[in-house]
């Protein structure tokens, strides 16, 4: 069976574009016909999108026949799939909430819009948690997703129908949202390279919003190189995010240069951290000295506030999302509950039945976090400690030029094994902080856990802006690890166990 | 476990945030929300005298307009496609005055 196209790399598809073995339009085809035989368990697409692909597929393929196809972009002829609250006019953009289950784009994402300017085939939307609450995607209001890897366990989340999508092999590329661990978490549970930029290196204009100061929105694939161009064509200022930056960087361009005189940052007490399970701290262990083989020089660091990131994050994290879902109000968009006779009892019955419990959770804390009182208790001291941590790694960051950490605590999870939010919310215990402090962090696959026999990822973190430094330290791990594999169940082209 | 919430005021709290739960659900909206309260502890500990907060991670913004120029937007019948309920090009409401009638 030929290899198929979601399982092939950037440059093999454009390799073969070039050659001519296909043709944009074959690739748009096979990827929907793959997604149809090959997502049935996984559930990792909400929605696929054939006529915008086609359309876009018709417009590469008139290049290629003209000899153009070096102008169409870096991502040119490449099926991308999109999580499901980043809005592309004409498609649902449903956040996998029953509250935006009807509702349709009106227009299109920057940062979707930019890949699909640098030539991506829009394949479809991808299942996540709710408004991205969540770190197993078992909150979609559409069923789960499933791990490629073993289908009876999570993605993680709450990006996880991108990461679960890209290990299957359905499409090379996806785009992800990362509040609190979101890219990097699923990544790390699927196998895969997970991308979140330095806060503002990506624009937000278009992506339903969670948390503003702490949402960024990054790449999935299964090589750096990959994601390090499906960054390009996604970083730089957009005047409709005011916090967006402008990137004149080339993420793809130190990634031969090797460790040699990188200093890489260790933090003691991450591995010994209470909860972090012994092959994922063997894991961490093991890459380290393999960049210290390569020529790095291994520095421990301390981030003595990193402890209190969590506490800090789910107070940051449920105010803002209090604050962002005040927007449903059942009238302008979103779910309206019928027959109502005042719009009291309106708003009441279509936000309860609108959100799942995640949500109304997340809404009905933040809302008690800003209350009078309790905002001096909590809330004001969460924007302290967000000082503090950012203080921490930037000292930290006078000594290394990146730092590995483990990214989760432990490999995927079985779906209902986690069913109290407090010991979910403990899955971000090292993601977390990077959110807090606006850093750049990446999951990079390592192989597979010795105990559980699931991938197991190790998180780079750079300095803000400064996420070329990760990107160096990662292809290094790749060329002892290899890029990501496709899960066995779905690779040559299998459809699952 | 501390009981930050009383059953009273998580009522209040889903009042004001407009989300109408039935009695057995505030009786598990208050456990759940007084336990993450609890796991919210460590914040209430240290000593954070003369530390500035920082609220954004991208500290020196402020406000910048674009040129007042006239640029398309969103057409009326667009900002409506989503609208549950409409009519006459305008989002449809049940009354807010006095005795009201869904239409």
């Amino acid at each position: 069976m030929a290899t198929p196209f979601g399982s092939m790399s950037v440059r093999e598809l454009q390799a073969g574009l070039a050659a001519k073995e296909f043709s944009a339009a074959e690739v748009a085809r096979g990827t929907f016909e793959r997604i149809e035989a090959a997502d049935g368990v996984v559930h990792s697409f909400l929605e696929t999108t054939e006529k915008l692909a086609l359309d876009a597929a018709s417009r590469i393929d008139g290049a290629i026949a003209e000899g153009r196809l070096a102008e169409m972009g870096p991502l040119a002829g490449v099926p991308v799939g999109y999580k499901d609250n980043l809005n592309l006019t004409g498609t649902h953009t449903t956040c996998a909430s029953n509250m935006l289950r009807d509702y349709v784009s009106p227009y299109t994402a920057t940062c979707v819009e930019r890949t699909l300017r640098a030539g991506a085939l829009p394949i479809g939307k991808l299942n996540m948690d709710e408004f991205a609450f969540g770190g197993s995607t078992e909150t979609s209001a559409f069923g789960p997703t499933r791990n490629p890897w073993d289908t009876e366990r999570v993605p993680g989340g709450s990006s996880g129908g991108s990461a679960a999508a890209v290990a299957a092999g359905l499409v090379p590329v996806s785009l992800g949202s990362d509040t609190g661990g979101s890219i990097r978490q699923p990544g790390s549970f699927c196998g895969l390279v997970g991308v979140k930029p330095t806060y503002g290196v990506v624009s937000r204009y278009g992506v339903v919003a969670f948390g503003s100061s702490l949402d960024q929105v990054g790449p999935f694939a299964r090589s750096v190189e990959d994601a390090a161009l499906t960054l390009n064509a996604l970083a730089g200022r957009d005047e409709l995010d005011c916090t967006s930056q402008p990137s004149d960087v080339d993420f793809t361009a130190n990634l031969a240069e090797g460790v040699r005189g990188m200093r890489i940052g260790i933090v003691p007490a991450f591995l010994e951290a209470a909860g972090l399970a012994p092959e994922v701290k063997a894991k961490a262990q093991e890459a380290a000295l393999a960049l210290e083989k390569m020529g790095a020089e291994l520095v421990e660091v301390e981030l003595p506030h990193a402890q209190a990131a969590m506490s800090a994050y789910y107070v940051l994290g449920p105010c803002e999302a209090f604050s962002n879902l005040a927007r449903f109000d059942s009238v302008r968009y979103g779910y309206c509950d019928p027959g109502h006779k005042d719009l009291g009892s309106q708003y009441e019955a279509s936000r309860a039945r609108g959100f799942g419990p995640e949500a109304r959770r997340r809404i009905m804390l933040g809302s008690y976090l800003l209350s009078a009182g309790v905002y001096d208790r909590y809330y004001y001291p969460a924007q302290q400690v967000r000082t503090l941590i950012t203080r921490d790694y930037a000292a930290a960051y006078e000594s290394v030029d990146c730092i590995l950490t483990p990214v989760a605590p432990r490999t995927a999870f079985k779906l209902g094994e986690i069913g109290d939010p407090t010991e979910m919310y403990l899955g971000d215990m090292f993601t977390i902080s990077i959110n807090i402090a606006g850093n750049g962090g990446m999951s990079v696959p390592v192989g597979l856990g010795a105990d559980t026999g699931l991938p197991v990822g190790v998180q780079l973190i750079a300095p803000p802006f400064k996420d070329a430094n990760m990107f160096r330290a990662a292809a290094a791990l790749e060329t002892v690890y290899g890029p990501a594999p496709v899960a066995p169940d779905y690779a040559d082209g299998k459809v699952g166990a | 476990m501390t009981q930050h919430l009383s059953e009273a005021d998580v009522r209040g709290i889903a009042e004001y945030t407009r989300i109408g739960l039935t009695a057995e659900e505030v009786v598990a909206m208050t456990a759940d929300l007084n336990a993450i309260i609890d796991s919210l502890a460590p914040i209430t500990e240290f000593d954070l005298d003369g530390v500035e907060p920082t609220f954004h991670p991208i500290g020196d913004l402020s406000n910048v307009m674009r040129d007042d120029t006239v640029r398309g937007s969103f057409a009326q019948a667009v900002a409506l496609e989503n609208a549950p309920k409409q009519e006459n090009g305008s989002f449809l409401i049940p009354s807010i005055l006095g005795e009201g009638g869904d239409r």
